[in-house]
């Protein structure tokens, strides 16, 4: 039997990485609510919750990172579209590098005790 | 289930789970729930619960997500968390009256039904409010069971239309109000539910008085003081006793009336009139006859016997009355 402790599933690493996925997959294209949900399932983030990314994008658009703006759809409710402002894109190339610089530290610090990748 | 309103139950599940929150707050964040709801619909035929999960862990994962807390005016916590400690309180009892009350009616829950009646709630507001404009352009005055506006019943007709046609297009537009005119409407609601309550019962006291009759009491004859009795010539009959088919004698008027009726009073069959002098009408004196046959003691049958009295057809005397004479 697994403890909690030692678990560290995607749901976790989820957390904190989220905010960094959303505005990856908002880089060439704007999307929607559930278009940026497919997206980041298409990119493999199975795990992601569909309210958490509706929350994030909310969050997101707070923090003044998104533009807006709604599109009438011919069936259903209207979509509200999401897109990347100059503050969305800086933060997207900040934390990009803040995440590739702690992925390559866990990195290498897994190969030098050999555990398998 | 009718796929709209598992949406719209789901969204309104997750608004309750958010209910702490500020409404402009809330509202931003359920802004894109209806388009997600719809597209996960779509996708196939397992429920939003089957696919979302319980209605409170999605609320509660956008929360955390939008990195919003419980309470999101810290300044007014203490007063705040107690007013929201109530809520959640009564939210819990109403929920299991709703759930209890629920099969009773033949629903998983009695909200599911009361639902449905939504619609009959706004007839009944369009029609409660054509009367309320009616009852204050008539200062009150106006309290039937139609709208008569000015007491026409075109206009009546003319205004339900109106007020009911209104009230419908309002409740179909309520869901895509935002928080302030929501409320304005509960009021509005609430309001013309009293207003109600008050004119019906208003127009069901003058209603029930139409059933009875306008007299103060049961008894025709109460207004009756005294009883003179004429014979077919016209002439005054005094001390007359009157009898009922079994024999007994009929008590009317008043017999303390006047100062000779007090000293007649006694018992047995009263006789009349009471006060001969007040009689109200008097013989036209005749030539050759006394001007006014005085009182002597006769008893006579209420109903005279036409045998005993055949009038000479041209000595009919005239009976005038006392006022003119």
């Amino acid at each position: 039997m697994r403890s909690s402790f030692s678990t560290v599933d995607t749901t976790q690493l989820l957390k904190g990485v989220l905010d960094l996925a959303v505005l990856a997959v908002l880089k060439d294209e704007d999307g929607y609510g559930y278009d940026i949900l497919r997206r980041l399932r298409t990119a493999g983030l199975d795990e992601v919750g569909d309210a958490s990314v509706y929350g994030t994008l909310r969050r997101l658009f707070q923090a003044g990172l998104l533009t807006t703006y709604v599109v009438p759809s011919e069936e259903g409710p209207h979509r509200k579209y999401y897109g990347l402002n100059a503050a969305g894109r800086d933060q997207l190339n900040r934390a990009g590098k803040t995440w590739r610089t702690f992925a390559s530290t866990m990195d290498g610090l897994l190969d030098e005790r050999g555990v398998a990748a | 289930m009718n796929v709209t309103t598992e949406q719209e139950a789901y969204l309104e599940a997750v608004r309750r789970a958010l209910a702490d929150l500020d409404p402009a707050v809330r509202d931003e964040l359920l802004e894109d729930l209806p388009e997600h709801f719809a597209e996960v619909a779509a996708e196939g035929d397992a429920t939003l619960v089957e696919r979302l999960g319980p209605p409170e862990a999605y609320a509660a994962e956008l929360r955390t997500a939008a990195g919003l807390g419980v309470v999101t005016t810290p300044t007014a916590r203490g007063f705040d968390d107690r007013i929201a400690a109530v809520v959640r309180r009564a939210r819990g009892v109403v929920g299991a009256a709703d759930r209890k009350t629920g099969p009773l009616l033949g629903y998983g829950r009695a909200s599911e039904f009361l639902r449905m009646l939504t619609p009959a709630w706004w007839v009944l507001r369009g029609y409660l409010a054509a009367m309320a404009i009616t009852w204050m352009t008539s200062n009150g005055n106006e309290a039937g069971l139609l709208p008569r506006l000015g007491g026409s019943t075109l206009a009546a007709t003319l205004l339900l239309a109106v007020c009911l046609v209104g009230s419908i297009w309002l409740g179909r537009r309520e869901p895509t109000l935002s928080s302030t005119p929501r409320t304005g409407l509960a009021i509005g609601g609430v309001a013309l539910v009293l207003f109600g309550l008050v004119v019906f019962d208003k127009a069901d006291t003058y209603g029930g008085g139409w059933d009875q009759p306008q007299s103060v009491s049961g008894n025709p004859y109460e207004y009756i003081q005294d009883v003179y009795v004429y014979d077919s010539n016209g002439n005054p009959l005094t001390d007359v006793s009157l009898y009922d088919q079994g024999g007994n004698p009929i008590q009317l008027g008043d017999p303390y009336r006047c100062q000779e009726a007090f000293y007649q009073a006694q018992a047995g069959a009263p006789m009349y009139p009471y006060c001969p002098n007040q009689r109200p009408y008097v013989v036209a004196p005749r030539a050759g006859q006394v001007e006014e046959p005085q009182a002597e003691p006769t008893e006579v049958a209420p109903t005279v016997d036409p045998s005993e009295t055949p009038p000479p057809p041209t000595t009919t005397p005239t009976p005038t009355p006392t006022g003119t004479n």
